[in-house]
């Protein structure tokens, strides 16, 4: 069956038509195009209404608000996402790891959210950083955390008549950071595993410690319970704690595949990250 | 005028970056209509009914009923137990038991949908340990071995383990391995001037008349076959074009207008011939001081649900399996077994790379058990000219191996890094030897083929006709470089185009990296004739295959010389590994070869280039796994191939060893450059890590369990 | 119906606009240098440029790119950037079975659009979502690189 296919010309018409239709959203393509693919010569076929939403302009443009914040409104591509400046740090390697050059210039941070694989590349580090995303329908428009809107592999809490607007990062202050990509090649590679990290130290205190899971369960995963052991303690508590900061990220991850790689490499890549807070408590970017 | 040591342009080159060759999908025709096959969704079982539904006009399904009396369900790929469609039982997933045919490929697919098919399911064999348990009950007669040979030199090999001081035994394995050329398989049927006829993407237009012509009853002459632009095959589409083919030539006779099947990528991947898993199972006798006195070689290879070309591709593994080295003593048995998997099938190298890897990794961990370098230890036993094969034959040639490890030794700085480099400190450094027979098996160039060659002068215009396709490898510029060079006129002067089967002389496969060395000397020999006679406006000249005297072989036992002349080849890898992630990061790679001579260096460089990087994809990335007969990579985004990140450039190098019978001193060198470069990386990642590794491919994940072993 | 430009040309589509992009281009306007590899973006053998900027077209649904610029090969080929370029990838060596190429030629335009002097890192880093099988990549490297330098001032 084949359904209709709008293409709104502007945002009002655009929710109007979700409203009414409850078509879905598609902007770039580089995930709708693909699941719904019916092989060579063959348009795809979806099972519900869809709507072309990728020339509305209000949808288009990242910038940065006054309380330090950054807007990235749902068309912006991760090559854009990745050459703005001021972009934190884990959000610019995720955006810049993002499959190849062509997928950069076509995917949207919006459809990444939308979609929520397991697999997508830039909600892991939006939920380290506490970002929200901005979802409007014809009744207003209301903001949540990227963590509580993505409730699982492929489900998020979009209603039937909202549409992404865009993604807001908060500004974070933090003097350590890492970022990590496992991919299935070195480039042009699809997520086995990912994480980041981050840690604000203050007089040899640890004021803030985040860790984001990517690929390693159903939705990126965090763990504010495993992240409080750390906050408050000094950096030279670093190695009675960090067992238990290890053991509390083992029991929050729950890998379906590779269960033992996984585990092992969060595991590793976590002490590393940790052990370099404790090393370098300067700060800079954790290699 | 061209001369052989011209640095020259590829004559294809500039047509196909400008987008201008045309592929098959390319290739528009009349009233052209499409095909979608349907296939078995199990890997075994009985087809008890197929449930087709009203087809709207212009549309038609087309199955094993539609072979007319007199044809043959079969397609004759060497053995020809293939059969075009599934009839009665269905073998493997995919296996081919009708064909969609109308205009609408979107209604083609719609339609396979609602085509209904019921099964009774048996148990299927799906692994070697699978086909040896017989698990299921036979596929075959009475089990599950579709082939098997032995090949022995030496002393009885049981007696020389007898008396060894130790026998190190251990079992290595190797994965499935897609060919992923960028164009995937395709084909038109039509009738031209009364005669069935096919635009294919293929390597060997004969092999496709010769296939499918039992299907209607006919003779290879009745069909003709003009082989299109062909984007890339290795091997993929030596055989396989024949299961595309074959469905369509019955159609065609039913329905009569032309009919085009193009594979999309999923059906590329998950419905094509692979490389041949393999299960290799060493004893091996040793004295004391880690001496190597014998070996007992058993060879396992998954052939899948049909024998058609495996048992000659298990033939050359068996051939290969003690690699470069002169083992005192040894016996290797091979075995074809048969499982509900899709038949496996020609992939560069065919059948070497299997048993040359397991070779030089067996070889390394009996060094590293006993303390040695592993080339230190593999290069006492290197290969010499007149040294016993393991066929009992003669290594006819000058072998120049240790002048490619000083090649190759030197720019990497092997001796230094071999000693420097810790094991298990992160860092490592492989090197790896190997060879490839060239050309058809024991005398098949002779009693199989029997190549003909034909040059023809028409005033100024010089055209050569063979069968021999280009398909990325760079025969077409060969062919025309070597012609011109000895006729001494410019290479824009020599036609060869793509192949017509109607039109040239049957010059045997584009395969078993032959065609410059067989070929190529049967054009070499044409223009040597044809220069005698430059001042005639009109001549034609035929050559035909001449087996060289002194290579005994008798088919029967396979002893005598298995191959005329090998290919040589030393690839060193370097690589870091991650210890957080287990990520390997290449840092260098190097490699030497001996090709007898080369035509053209930049052509060479490009198959050095890509073989080898072909080669550290089976052994890193290249994973594909066979769940219940299905594969479970279904894509370009599952199923990775390397890309230009992966891997650093190149260095890359030869050693000139002119092959008496070779067009200019050429040897084959197609597939040679795929057979090493495996090892070396897999070397390197043992040493940086000190652990032992049994299998490839070894993606991150496989590594994590390796590490805890 | 769905207007954009096409080397140059303005283009109309009336059917689907989830039509995918390749099709329009190869079956509609029968211009068959893009090629489809995979169908699923991951291949770039079918990359064009939209706006100066390398995306796959068997990804993208006609209907998004309204009022776009497009550009295939047949675009580039006879500019003389795309000369320079062709002529690049027949002196390096760098074509072998040519499936991948005029892809990989789309790519190499979108990296000197932006950097007319790429170090080899960028130009692996460009080309990174063009698969090929055949040459191992290098050649293909040195071919955008001497396109660089021959064609000074092209870009």
């Amino acid at each position: 069956m084949v359904e209709r296919c709008y293409v709104p010309k502007s945002l009002e018409e655009a929710l109007s038509i979700r409203k009414e239709t409850g078509a879905h959203p598609l902007a770039g393509g580089s995930d709708l195009m693909v699941q719904y693919k019916q092989g060579l010569g063959i348009t795809p076929v979806f099972p519900f209404p869809v709507m072309i939403i990728s020339s509305l302009d209000d949808l288009k443009g990242i910038e940065t608000l006054e309380d330090g914040s950054i807007l990235i409104r749902a068309l912006s591509t991760p090559a854009e996402i990745a050459s703005f400046e001021g972009m934190p740090y884990p959000v610019r390697c995720a955006a810049s790891r993002m499959g190849a050059v062509a997928l950069r210039n076509t995917a949207t941070i919006g459809g990444n959210l939308g979609n929520a694989s397991p697999k997508g590349d830039l909600p892991q580090p939006l939920i380290l950083l506490d970002a929200t995303v901005v979802l409007k329908s014809q009744d207003g428009e209301r903001e949540m955390k990227v963590d509580d809107f993505i409730l699982g592999s492929k489900k998020t809490a979009l209603a039937d008549d909202e549409i992404i607007y865009a993604v807001r990062i908060p500004r974070v202050e933090y003097t350590h950071v890492y970022y990590r990509k496992i991919g299935t090649r070195r480039a042009n590679a699809i997520s086995k595993l990912s994480l980041s990290a981050l840690a604000r130290v203050e007089d040899g205190v640890v004021v803030d410690f985040r860790a984001a899971s990517g690929a390693a369960g159903p939705k990126v995963i965090r763990s504010h319970e495993t992240e409080d052991i750390l906050k408050g303690h000094g950096v030279d508590e670093m190695d009675s704690l960090m067992p238990a900061v290890l053991e509390g990220w083992n029991n929050a991850i729950s890998p379906h595949a590779m269960p033992e790689y996984r585990r092992a490499t969060t595991r590793r890549m976590l002490e590393h990250f940790l052990s370099s807070i404790a090393a370098h408590q300067e700060g800079g970017i954790i290699e | 005028m061209t001369r052989i040591d011209d640095r020259i342009r590829r004559v294809d080159a500039a047509e196909k970056a400008r987008g201008e060759a045309v592929y098959l999908c390319d290739v528009k025709m009349e009233g052209m209509l499409n095909a979608r096959f349907v296939r078995s969704t199990i890997a075994r079982g009985m087809i008890d009914s197929i449930e087709v539904p009203q087809l709207p006009d212009g549309y038609w399904f087309i199955s094993a009923r539609d072979i007319p009396e007199g044809g043959r369900n079969s397609l004759v790929m060497i053995a020809g137990d293939w059969r075009c469609f599934a009839d009665g039982d269905v073998r493997y997933v995919g296996e081919t038991i009708g064909v969609l045919v109308g205009p609408s490929p979107a209604v083609l697919k719609a339609l396979e949908k609602e085509i209904r098919i019921t099964y009774t399911e048996r148990e299927p064999a799906i692994t070697i340990d699978d086909a040896i348990a017989v698990k299921g009950g036979p596929i075959l007669e009475k089990d599950d071995v579709h082939c098997s040979l032995v090949s022995e030199k030496g002393e009885n090999v049981e007696d020389v383990l007898a008396r060894a001081d130790e026998i190190f035994e251990e079992t290595i394995e190797t994965g499935f391995q897609e060919h992923v050329h960028l164009e995937t398989n395709a084909a038109i049927c039509c009738i031209e001037d009364g005669k069935y006829t096919f635009y294919i993407s293929c390597q060997c237009p004969f092999y496709v008349r010769k296939s499918v012509a039992g299907l209607l009853g006919l003779q290879p002459s009745d069909i003709r076959v003009k082989q299109t632009t062909t984007g890339g095959a290795f091997g993929g589409k030596e055989h396989f074009p024949d299961v595309l083919a074959g469905p369509l030539l019955v159609a065609e006779s039913v329905i009569r207008k032309p009919i085009r099947l193009v594979f999309d990528r999923e059906e590329d991947m998950l419905y094509s011939v692979k490389r041949h898993p393999s299960k290799i199972v060493f004893r091996t006798g040793l004295d004391k001081d880690g001496n190597l006195l014998g070996s007992d070689i058993d060879v396992y290879y998954n052939c899948g649900a049909y024998l058609s070309s495996s048992y000659v591709v298990l033939q050359r593994g068996v051939f290969h399996a003690n690699g470069v080295y002169d083992f005192p003593s040894t016996r290797i048995h091979g075995y074809g077994m048969a499982t509900n998997t899709f038949p496996s099938d020609a992939f560069r190298g065919f059948g070497a790379p299997q048993t040359l890897f397991a070779i030089e990794t067996h070889l390394d961990h009996i060094a590293a058990k006993f303390g040695f370098d592993p080339v230190e230890y593999k290069r006492r036993y290197f290969l010499k000219q007149g040294d016993e094969t393991v066929t009992q034959g003669h290594v006819v040639e000058k072998v120049v191996l240790e002048e490619m490890l000083d090649q190759v030794a030197r720019k990497s700085d092997y001796w230094r890094k071999t000693k420097e480099y810790a094991r298990g400190g992160g860092r490592g450094i492989g090197m790896s030897f190997y060879n490839h027979g060239g050309a058809f098996t024991g005398n098949g160039e002779q009693s199989i083929i029997k190549a003909h060659l034909k040059l023809v002068k028409d005033g100024d215009r010089f055209t050569i006709l063979c069968g021999q396709t280009e398909m990325g490898q760079g025969f077409r510029t060969i062919l025309r470089k070597i012609v011109a060079s000895v006729l001494e006129i410019d290479m824009d002067d020599v036609v060869y185009d793509n192949p017509d089967t109607d039109c040239v002389p049957d010059s045997g496969p584009t395969a078993a990296s032959r065609s410059t060395m067989v070929v190529g000397r049967l054009a070499e020999e044409a223009a040597m004739q044809m220069k005698e006679r430059l001042d005639e406006e009109h001549v034609e000249i035929e050559t035909e295959y001449r087996h060289p005297d002194g290579h005994p072989w008798d088919q029967s036992t396979f002893k005598g010389d298995a191959y005329l002349g090998y290919g040589w080849g030393c690839a060193c890898v370097e690589v870091e590994v991650d210890r957080l992630t287990n990520e390997v990061k290449v840092v260098g790679i190097w490699s030497s070869h001996d090709i007898g001579k080369a035509i053209d260096e930049l052509i060479v460089h490009g198959q050095v280039n890509g073989g080898i990087i072909q080669s550290l994809g089976y052994a890193s990335m290249e994973k594909m796994e066979n769940r219940n007969g299905h594969f479970r990579q279904t894509s370009m985004s599952d199923y990775v191939v390397p890309t230009s990140m992966d891997f650093p450039r190149q260095e890359w190098g030869l050693v000139d060893n002119p092959y008496e019978w070779g067009p200019f001193g050429a040897k084959g060198m197609g597939e040679l450059v795929f057979n090493g470069a495996d090892a070396a990386y897999i070397d390197a990642l043992e040493r940086a890590l000190d652990v032992t590794i049994n299998r490839i491919p070894m993606p991150v994940e496989d590594i994590e369990g390796v590490r805890h072993d | 119906m769905i207007e954009f430009t096409l080397n140059g040309r303005s283009v109309r589509f009336e059917g689907n606009p989830l039509t995918r992009l390749i099709d329009v281009i190869r079956d509609d306007l029968g211009l068959t240098g893009t090629k489809e590899g995979c169908g699923e973006g991951e291949c770039g053998a079918c990359s064009v440029l939209r706006n100066g900027k390398l995306v796959t077209s068997c990804i993208i649904p006609v209907g998004s790119v309204a009022g776009d610029e497009i550009v295939t090969i047949e675009g580039l080929r006879d500019t003389d950037q795309g000369r320079c370029l062709v002529d690049a990838f027949a002196e390096a060596g760098a074509v072998q079975c040519g499936f991948c190429i005029p892809g990989m030629v789309m790519a190499a335009q979108a990296l000197l659009l932006t950097n007319s002097h790429p170090d080899e890192e960028d130009v692996r880093m460009a080309i990174s979502g063009n698969i090929c099988r055949c040459t191992g990549y290098d050649l293909i490297v040195d071919a955008v690189l001497l396109a660089s330098r021959k064609g000074e001032g092209l870009w």
